[in-house]
């Protein structure tokens, strides 16, 4: 009996540790990356859920129709598509699909599925799917037509030479399958059917899950990496700490002093922060003292710009040439000869912020030391942003003192994060340090800035949040969307430049860095400054983060 | 029995205020958690969309319709979805999140009390010697320690530098929860740091309730007779002092028990430890009203129920209580 028992007990002991030992072989190749932190990973592989799914599924899983080579445009961009025409009357694009691409499950992938594709988006506009359609009072796209199994056409309502741009990013669903799913935003995906290099997910817990490789897709000979393993983590210090223990690979978080908290923690840590896009100083244009250009001009002249770039931002920040609210970025596009005689604006100079000051009217004058309206009301303002942000704090605080020693009552206002963003779009505000958007053209940043629409109380758009509406921008955004001629474009987005620079509704002041750290424990073949292939970023946005991921080999003798 | 019963009543009209206001708080403050949502569609949807969207967060209907509904919603255990992880049901991060804050918590709430209050009771029974004069004010200088600082600083010694502990988490990602010997060894091991850096900021405050409260009864007659009768010291110590002593402990035990689902925020946030104060740090920021709602719930729950559980424990433990 006691043999018997001793022997059941052993057996059950024994097949306990064997049911938990690892679920993986040890030879599979596997790349560990966070493109976003959460505090518990959910099952959930829907790509147009935003709150996490998304990151996690597009680029790797499902493919887009075009991936924009942002840094080199025009060099290797087919995906699901190989060409686009765009119709002479600018109110049509049509895309040739690519032939032989397969599902994961065995199905043909063609121009049925983009169809159906844009009629889902059409039948379910709650469902994030990027796709402009037109409802009748907003959006563009108003209808996609099969032309042949593997030719597709968009019509447009209005004549858009950059509609493209938007469709590009379109990731066409299998219509074999989703023809069936009623309620896209609440359904979980479990089941992924895609074309891209990976996308068998395995392994699921709250702690993380997998991505396998997909044997049907046409970059499996290429794909050295069996799985992609997307860990849940939460926290700079738990990232920066998991990244130099080797148990992540690929990582995009903010740092601080990079070269002292980072680089020796590991012999493996790199990191490598390209200029991405500006970063403003949103100005609420319907208050006093804001309202007046001379004050304006006298704020962007009096902020010490060397000061922010190398202290109050850690060095890790790029600097701006022009005071146009975009920046190197889109430096391409410039027209330096335009935009010198503006320069002015963006050199520290205090006197001459204190004579522009005086001459219209802004003098001390209750004699309390501070500078006052040329009415007679006291000026003071807060300059608001996150308190958890460091580097925006203290630019906050370089700005607030750079004001203050040429007499104005500037603070510091540190917030909430939450309620910072919610007092956007009420107006509730003097002063923001905003970001600005990243896009294919500088026109995904102007189009918000200056649309009416987007400022009006209660729906007021982070870029529009200066309030100020410019008809000659207006103009110009749509000379700009309305022709496919690259020299009228150019003209049309100087005129822009030049108008921001000549209004200043808002204040350039430098251009955030893109976070991109990696390591080199295991894998070779990294975005570096030396090899600048493509935006090296891991997170959903950057559709060249798949090719990025493809490049990567493994190291001899590395352990996975 | 009338006194439990007088109580239970109590407890369910506390209840009943507590839904109240966690259904009402949101609801007066400016703007609704529907807001966020329709914003960041800038101005796509129509009239039939935003309905639609308000529908689904219950914010259509008259207050006391929603509050009907909020009420039935309740005791049907469905707390809504969650915003931050769209669109999984809020009931089951709570309940992921609030069992490992019980064990987290439970733990360390557990150690601190049986060592905090033994050394309590040593260091009453031989007041002014070394023992006591040593240990009580650093016992106490501890407990002013931030837990934040603790935490992070035995992060920093023992997970990163000296690798003797992991980095975090609750245990091993590639084992699968089940009640074997290897997975509650990882999960004790993971736990280690955590339980160690609450441990050390709250145990001062059990030595010291547990001492003073010792130190006033060690005077009192009963003790003087029981040293007399000749019984040992240990007897004395533990059968009748300390066994005294131990009832305001275990009010106080009680209260911090409830407290427990309020998760040990800084705790898990450096050592990515899945707990309710985690989750519920994340919800604050992102406006996740509907999981903010569901842990008001669960604590205020758990406070109730901690505070009954006190009650009949001081009925037991007491006899001068059952007269009543």
């Amino acid at each position: 009996m006691k043999s018997i028992r001793t022997m059941a007990l052993l057996g059950v002991g024994v097949t306990a540790l064997a049911a938990t030992a690892p679920a993986l072989s040890q030879d599979q190749v596997i790349l560990r990356l966070l493109p976003y932190h959460t505090d518990a990973m959910v099952e959930n592989y829907n790509p147009n859920n935003p709150t996490g799914p998304q990151q996690r599924m597009r680029d790797f899983a499902y493919e887009p129709l075009w991936i924009d080579n942002i840094w080199h445009p025009g060099e290797n961009e087919e995906a699901l598509a190989v060409s686009w025409e765009i119709g002479e009357d600018l109110k049509s694009i049509t895309y040739k699909l690519r032939e032989g691409v397969k599902w994961s499950d065995g199905e043909d992938f063609n121009a049925d599925d983009v169809v159906f594709s844009y009629e889902y988006a059409k039948a379910h506009p709650d469902y994030p799917m990027g796709i402009d359609v037109f409802n009748g009072e907003t959006g563009n796209v108003t209808g996609a037509e099969k032309i042949d199994d593997y030719t597709v056409r968009f019509t447009l309502n209005e004549p858009d030479a950059l509609a493209r741009y938007g469709l590009n990013g379109l990731y066409p669903l299998p219509e074999h399958v989703w023809k069936d799913v009623e309620d896209p935003k609440n359904f979980a995906n479990l089941d992924v059917v895609a074309t891209g290099p990976w996308t068998k997910p395995a392994n699921f817990s709250r702690n993380g899950h997998d991505l396998c490789r997909n044997e049907l897709s046409r970059y499996n000979d290429e794909n050295a990496i069996d799985c992609l393993r997307f860990p849940q983590m939460n926290g700079n210090e738990q990232t920066v700490a998991a990244l130099s223990a080797g148990d992540l690979d690929w990582l995009g978080d903010g740092l601080t002093d990079p070269d002292v908290t980072f680089l020796p923690q590991s012999e493996f840590n790199n990191y490598w922060l390209p200029a991405g896009s500006d970063v403003n100083l949103q100005l609420n244009t319907t208050r006093a003292p804001f309202d007046n250009l001379e004050f304006r001009k006298a704020m962007s002249v009096a902020i010490d710009r060397d000061t922010l770039l190398e202290i109050a931002t850690f060095g890790l920040t790029t600097e701006t040439k022009y005071p146009i609210g975009t920046g190197e970025m889109y430096n391409t596009w410039y027209d330096p000869e335009a935009l010198e005689p503006y320069t002015w604006l963006m050199q520290y100079d205090p006197d001459k912020a204190m004579e522009l000051l005086d001459a219209a009217g802004f003098v001390d004058a209750d004699n309390d030391g501070w500078r006052d309206n040329p009415d007679g009301t006291p000026i003071a303002f807060g300059i608001s942003m996150p308190s958890g942000w460091t580097d925006w704090v203290n630019t906050g605080q370089t700005v607030a003192e750079n004001l203050q020693d040429i007499g104005i009552n500037a603070s510091l206002k540190t917030m909430d994060q939450g309620a910072w963003f919610d007092a956007a779009p009420r107006g509730d505000f003097d002063v923001y340090v905003m970001w600005t958007n990243s896009g294919p053209t500088p026109y995904n940043q102007y189009s918000p800035m200056f649309n009416p629409r987007l400022m009006v109380e209660g729906q007021i758009d982070f870029q529009a949040m200066h309030q100020m509406q410019i008809p000659e921008v207006e103009a110009a955004l749509d000379v700009f969307k309305g022709s496919a001629d690259e020299a009228t474009q150019r003209a049309a987005l100087t005129d822009i430049h030049k108008a921001v620079a000549e209004n200043l509704p808002v204040i350039s002041l430098f251009a955030n860095p893109v976070w991109y750290e990696y390591s080199t424990r295991r894998f070779t073949g990294w975005v570096t400054e030396e090899d600048q292939r493509f935006r090296p970023q891991v997170h959903d946005g950057t559709r060249e983060r798949v090719w990025h991921a493809l490049s990567l080999k493994p190291i001899e003798g590395a352990q996975f | 029995m009338i006194f439990l019963a007088r109580r239970l009543v109590f407890y369910f009209a506390a209840f009943f205020l507590a839904i109240t206001f966690n259904f009402l708080i949101p609801r007066l403050m400016p703007g609704d958690p529907s807001d966020r949502i329709i914003a960041s569609f800038q101005g796509r949807l129509n009239e039939a969309q935003v309905a639609a969207i308000r529908q689904s967060y219950g914010l259509d209907g008259s207050l006391w319709e929603q509050y009907l509904d909020y009420v039935g919603s309740v005791f049907r255990l469905d707390f809504g979805i969650s915003t931050v992880q769209f669109p999984e049901p809020t009931a089951s991060l709570l309940f992921y999140g609030a069992t490992w804050t019980l064990v987290l918590v439970g733990l360390s709430i557990a150690l601190a009390f049986v060592i905090g209050s033994m050394m309590g009771i040593r260091a009453a029974w031989n007041r002014g010697g070394f023992f006591d004069s040593f240990f009580t004010p650093i016992n106490v200088m501890m407990n002013a320690f931030t837990p934040a600082i603790v935490a992070l600083v035995l992060f920093y010694a023992f997970s990163l530098q000296l690798r003797w502990f992991p980095l975090g988490r609750a245990h091993d990602p590639n084992l699968m929860a089940g009640f074997d010997l290897q997975f509650i060894g990882s999960v004790l091991y993971h736990a280690t740091l955590p339980v160690l850096s609450i441990f050390l900021v709250s145990f001062g405050g059990w030595h010291l309730g547990m001492r003073n409260v010792m130190i006033n009864l060690l005077n009192d007659d009963f003790v003087i007779l029981a040293r007399a009768k000749g019984l040992s010291d240990n007897r004395v110590k533990y059968r009748y002092v300390a066994r005294n002593a131990i009832l305001p402990q275990i009010t106080s035990l009680a209260l911090s028990v409830g407290y427990m689902l309020g998760g040990a925020l800084v705790t898990e946030q450096v050592f990515n430890y899945p707990g309710l104060g985690k989750f519920t740090f994340t919800a604050i920021q992102s406006r996740d009203y509907s999981f903010i709602q569901g842990q008001l719930l669960l604590l205020t729950t758990a406070v109730l129920i901690a505070n009954l559980l006190s009650d009949i424990a001081n009925v037991i433990l007491d006899p001068r209580l059952r007269k009543g």
